[in-house]
C-alpha cells in the first residue's frame, strides 16, 4: 500500500511536469505561429522570387530512395557502435573532470585546514 | 548479517543492476538511426517505467533531503538534489516530447497529438541535455558505483578464481 502511494506521487509529478511542458510549448508554439508555418497556411508567404524546392502537397525525395530517411537501415551494428562510443566518451570525460576536481576541492580544503590549524 | 543489513544489500543489488539496465538501454535508444523507430520509442518507454523503480528505491533519500533542503544540508547534497530534479525534469521534456512527435508508440495506442516544428527541437534539446546531466548524475555517484562494482561485481569474480586457484593446487 505504501509503495502503491509513492507510485501515485511519482506518476502525478510526472503527470504534472509533462502537463505543464504540453501547455507551455503549444501555447508558444500557437502565438509564433510554428504550426501554421509547418501546415503552410497563411501568414507565411514564401520570399518573391524563390521557388519552391517541392511542388505543393508532396513528399521531398530523399536521396536513398522512399523510408530510408529515419528508419534505423543506415550503417546498423557500426554505425550504432560509433554513437554508444560518443556518448559514453561525453559521459567519461564529464565523470573525470568532476572526480577531478571534487578531489582538488578536498585537498586543497585539507591542506588550508592544516595551514590553519 | 541482521535483517536490515540484508535487506540494505538487497537494495543495492538491485539499484546496481536496474541502473546498469537503464544505462545500456540508453545507450540504444540515444541512437534511432541505427536501432531504428519501433526500438526507440518502446524502449523509451521502458525506461520511463523502469524510472520508477529507481526512483521507488531512492524514495528515503528524495524524502529526507526535501525535508532538510532549506535547513541544514552539505553543498555536494543539496547540488546532488538540484541536479536530480533538473535530471527529472529532463527527463519528463524528452519523454513527452518523443511522445508527441512519436511515430509507432502512440500511432499503436490510437493516440493523435498535434505536433509542430517545437517538439522535434525539444526534443533533440533534452536529448542533448540529457547526456551532460546524465554525465554529472554519474560523477556525483561515482565513489557509489566504484565501491558497489568492487563489492558485488569484481570481489566475487575475484574470489571465484583465487578458489578455482586454491583448487588447482590442492589438486
Amino acid at each position: 500500500m505504501k509503495t502503491l502511494g509513492r507510485i501515485m506521487i511519482i506518476l502525478a509529478a510526472f503527470a504534472f511536469v509533462m502537463g505543464l511542458t504540453y501547455t507551455v510549448v503549444n501555447a508558444a508554439s500557437s502565438f509564433v505561429g510554428a504550426t501554421a508555418f509547418e501546415r503552410g497556411e497563411e501568414g507565411f508567404q514564401r520570399p518573391e522570387g524563390v521557388q519552391p524546392q517541392v511542388p505543393n502537397g508532396e513528399r521531398p525525395e530523399f536521396s536513398g530512395g522512399e523510408g530510408r530517411e529515419f528508419r534505423g537501415d543506415r550503417g546498423g551494428g557500426f554505425r550504432w557502435i560509433l554513437g554508444a562510443v560518443r556518448n559514453m566518451g561525453i559521459i567519461a570525460v564529464i565523470v573525470a573532470a568532476v572526480v577531478w576536481l571534487k578531489n582538488f576541492l578536498r585537498k586543497r580544503n585539507q591542506e588550508t585546514e592544516q595551514v590553519s590549524g | 548479517m541482521t535483517e536490515t543489513q540484508i535487506k540494505t544489500k538487497n537494495r543495492t543489488k538491485t539499484k546496481l543492476v536496474l541502473d546498469v539496465l537503464i544505462f545500456i538501454a540508453f545507450l540504444i535508444a540515444m541512437e534511432p538511426r541505427s536501432s531504428g523507430i519501433p526500438i526507440h520509442e518502446w524502449l523509451a518507454v521502458s525506461i520511463l517505467a523502469v524510472l520508477v523503480v529507481h526512483l521507488l528505491l531512492s524514495w528515503d533519500w528524495i524524502v529526507q533531503t526535501t525535508r532538510r533542503f532549506l535547513g541544514k544540508l552539505n553543498t555536494q547534497t543539496r547540488l546532488n538534489y538540484l541536479l536530480n530534479w533538473s535530471l527529472f525534469i529532463d527527463v519528463m521534456l524528452l519523454m513527452l516530447s518523443g511522445l508527441v512527435i512519436s511515430e509507432v508508440v502512440m500511432p499503436t495506442l490510437g493516440i493523435g497529438l498535434p505536433r509542430n516544428f517545437a517538439w522535434r527541437g525539444l526534443h533533440e534539446f533534452s536529448a542533448n541535455l540529457f547526456i551532460v546531466l546524465l554525465g554529472l548524475h554519474t560523477a556525483l555517484h561515482w565513489s557509489w558505483v566504484v565501491d558497489t562494482f568492487k563489492r558485488y561485481v569484481f570481489q566475487p569474480i575475484g574470489h571465484v578464481f583465487s578458489t578455482n586457484t586454491k583448487k588447482d593446487i590442492s589438486a
